[in-house]
């Protein structure tokens, strides 16, 4: 598989890189709402009136909105990370083990250094978790740089590894005495990161993530080493002869996204779950892959993408509350998104994401 | 721990590995990572179990199950090869579908959540085999398994000679091999690309049958566990030959085997599950160190 090659591509008009552009971003949306309805309507239930309910229960008042804020805050963190990687050109589908590991790391942080105050334990516990992240990613960067080893086919499989080593981890040694699922103690009261909003979930790890969204933007519009990932991702070839180390922008992109990730995993636990839980993600690293790719792997993109699927998530529990529609249509929506988002409109471009 | 009964056990729990990671090896060599084999493999557990309680018949439940996995590929493949769609992302995308799609509709439809357990619900016969049935210890192992287990063997040999000396076969490894020059052959490489993915997708939604209505008899929405993965796994790891990759998905089978007659062994059980993915991982690193010695293009994909 080659690097996708926008530079190479024959120049095209404004408006209709632009129109190209919106349909792009419009097309998965529309599809997944048409394939929703049809399932809807052949199921006999009402398309309309639920999505309705999804946009209100997701985005009808204040407390709909920090809980949709809350459910976006890992999607926004593992899509900026899958984007991170995806901009040069590395196929990083290894976010979601990044997450594990790194949400077990800030947890056994917080369970463990008790007695040190808030902010120095708090800080201590999400930067192991993103150091923990990003260790998950070096491995696969590496034998990509070494003996270009595929990472696409090396990071899908850690996913399952890590997931099943933190499996084990609070399963034997970290178990927490007398519970009776798998799940290590709690982090201690002052690891928590506060509510900006009680009682909703939207902690202070929704500024985390729209600080790193900020980091993502200034590092590839103004940055020297940004400049370099771009073009690693945009043209290898092109790179390589402009003087920039291929491999070394490989393992930028890798390490940066793990960070990521691990970051993501670790706002998580302290944030929401305080604890960590066997099995604990319900996919945010493979639903941060859609993130990415809805938000063109672009730092406001995937704020933007992250919201509309935290909103899917938040809506649709609700909406399992209070009629009789399953929360797995959301999931039916999100997988038609992912597929969608994929797909080259126009002219060939060579691209791969 | 009985050896003859362990390893009757890894046969039967190898069959979907097998039966799977063989449609993922068409469809590499065709040209496609199949990541959708997930997806497949529970709609065809699925549609088995439906069909098989609708109409008391296993074998039409199986034939559907096939049917299914084939159905399920179609959209699959068309956008990959027609709108040169990300393989991986589709593939991803697809599994979340799917299992959403039959998670909507088990409580939607049949009232249920989470399983589909209808009452004398039949199940696939087990095959008694004359003769070998009377040897012991090979009698247990080879004997009174279900027909998808003799058709996974049959399969694999199958496999190798339609691709290697049949005219499809050879039609289908060069369009995935070398798609321009297959065009400037005459062949069709989309068009047998898409014929790849669909018999994976057979392939998968069989494996899906032989879990539902071969091994137990009912359907759980997370029944087929990531053995979507260990068969991409298997195939990685067998280089996408059929006999390696066999042997490679009955390793993983036995495994699987040796854990549940085996509790508190010297591995832990969580641990014990990530072998399959750690032997790909390794697998594919000894294959770049060669390559790169041998100073050749690295990376199989």
């Amino acid at each position: 598989m080659d690097a996708p090659t926008t530079l190479a591509s024959p120049p095209e008009s404004r408006g209709l890189r632009w129109a190209i552009d919106a349909v792009r971003v419009f097309a998965p949306f529309a599809a997944a709402l048409l394939v929703g309805a049809i399932i809807l309507w052949a199921t006999g239930r009402n398309a309309i009136e639920t999505y309705r309910l999804l946009a209100h229960y997701s985005l009808g008042d204040w407390s709909a909105i920090t809980n949709t804020l809350a459910d976006a805050t890992p999607l926004m963190l593992t899509g900026l990370a899958t984007a991170f990687a995806f901009r040069a050109g590395v196929f990083n589908v290894g976010v979601e083990g990044s997450l594990y590991l790194g949400a077990f790391a800030a947890a056994w942080v917080g369970f463990t250094f008790v007695h040190v105050t808030s902010i120095p334990l708090i800080a201590a516990a999400l930067a192991l978790a993103a150091v923990a992240g990003a260790l998950v990613a070096l491995i696969p960067a590496l034998l990509k740089v070494l003996w270009s080893v595929d990472e696409v086919v090396t990071t899908l499989m850690f996913n399952f590894v890590v997931i099943g080593v933190t499996s084990y981890l609070v399963n034997g040694p970290y178990l927490s005495i007398g519970t009776a699922n798998s799940m290590s103690p709690l982090v201690a009261n002052q690891a928590e990161l506060p509510s900006l909003s009680p009682p909703s979930q939207m902690t202070a790890g929704i500024l985390i993530a729209a600080g790193t969204a900020l980091a993502f933007w200034f590092v590839y519009a103004r940055t020297t080493i940004g400049y370099e990932l771009r073009t690693v991702g945009a043209n290898r070839r092109f790179a390589t002869a402009s003087g920039i180390s291929f491999g070394r922008a490989i393992l930028v992109a890798m390490v940066v996204s793990g960070l990521i990730g691990g970051l993501a995993g670790g706002i998580q636990i302290l944030g929401v779950n305080h604890r960590f839980i066997d099995h604990f993600s319900p996919g945010y690293g493979f639903t941060g892959i859609a993130v990415a790719l809805l938000g063109r792997n672009t730092a406001l993109g995937c704020v933007l993408a992250a919201i509309f699927f935290g909103a899917l998530a938040n809506g649709g529990s609700t909406v399992q509350l209070f009629t009789n529609i399953p929360l797995e249509l959301i999931s039916v929506l999100q997988g038609t998104v992912m597929i969608f988002a994929v797909i080259q409109l126009g002219r060939a471009r060579g691209g791969r994401g | 721990m009985n050896f003859a009964t362990t390893m009757s056990s890894a046969v039967e729990l190898s069959t979907p590995l097998v039966l799977a990671a063989l449609g993922g090896l068409i469809n590499f060599r065709g040209g496609i990572v199949n990541i959708g084999l997930e997806g497949e493999m529970l709609a065809g557990a699925f549609v088995a179990v439906l069909v098989s309680w609708k109409t008391g018949d296993p074998w039409l439940a199986t034939l559907a199950a096939a049917g299914a996995g084939g159905l399920v590929a179609v959209p699959f493949t068309l956008v990959i090869t027609r709108l040169r769609a990300n393989e991986i992302i589709v593939g991803l995308g697809l599994n979340v579908l799917v299992a959403g799609l039959i998670g909507y509709l088990l409580p939607v439809v049949f009232n249920v959540y989470g399983a589909l357990n209808p009452e004398n619900l039949r199940s696939l016969p087990h095959v008694r085999i004359p003769l070998v049935a009377d040897v012991p210890v090979l009698g247990t192992i080879v004997s009174n398994k279900t027909p998808l287990t003799y058709i996974a063997l049959v399969s694999i040999p199958l496999v190798g000679w339609a691709l290697r000396r049949t005219t499809w076969g050879v039609r289908l490894r060069a369009a995935g091999e070398n798609p321009e020059a297959a065009r400037a052959a005459g062949i069709r490489p989309l068009l047998w690309r898409d014929v790849s993915s669909g018999v994976a997708g057979i392939f998968a939604g069989a494996a899906g049958a032989q879990l539902s209505i071969g091994i137990v008899s009912l359907f759980t929405v997370g029944m087929t566990a990531g053995r979507g993965f260990i068969a991409l796994a298997a195939f990685f790891f067998g280089a996408a030959r059929p006999w390696p990759t066999a042997a490679a998905a009955f390793l993983f089978g036995l495994v699987d085997a040796i854990q549940v007659r085996l509790p508190g062994s010297a591995l832990p059980p969580q641990i014990v599950d990530t072998l399959p993915y750690i032997a790909v991982i390794v697998a594919l690193t000894a294959l770049g160190i060669v390559r790169t010695r041998r100073g050749g293009r690295a990376g199989m994909v």
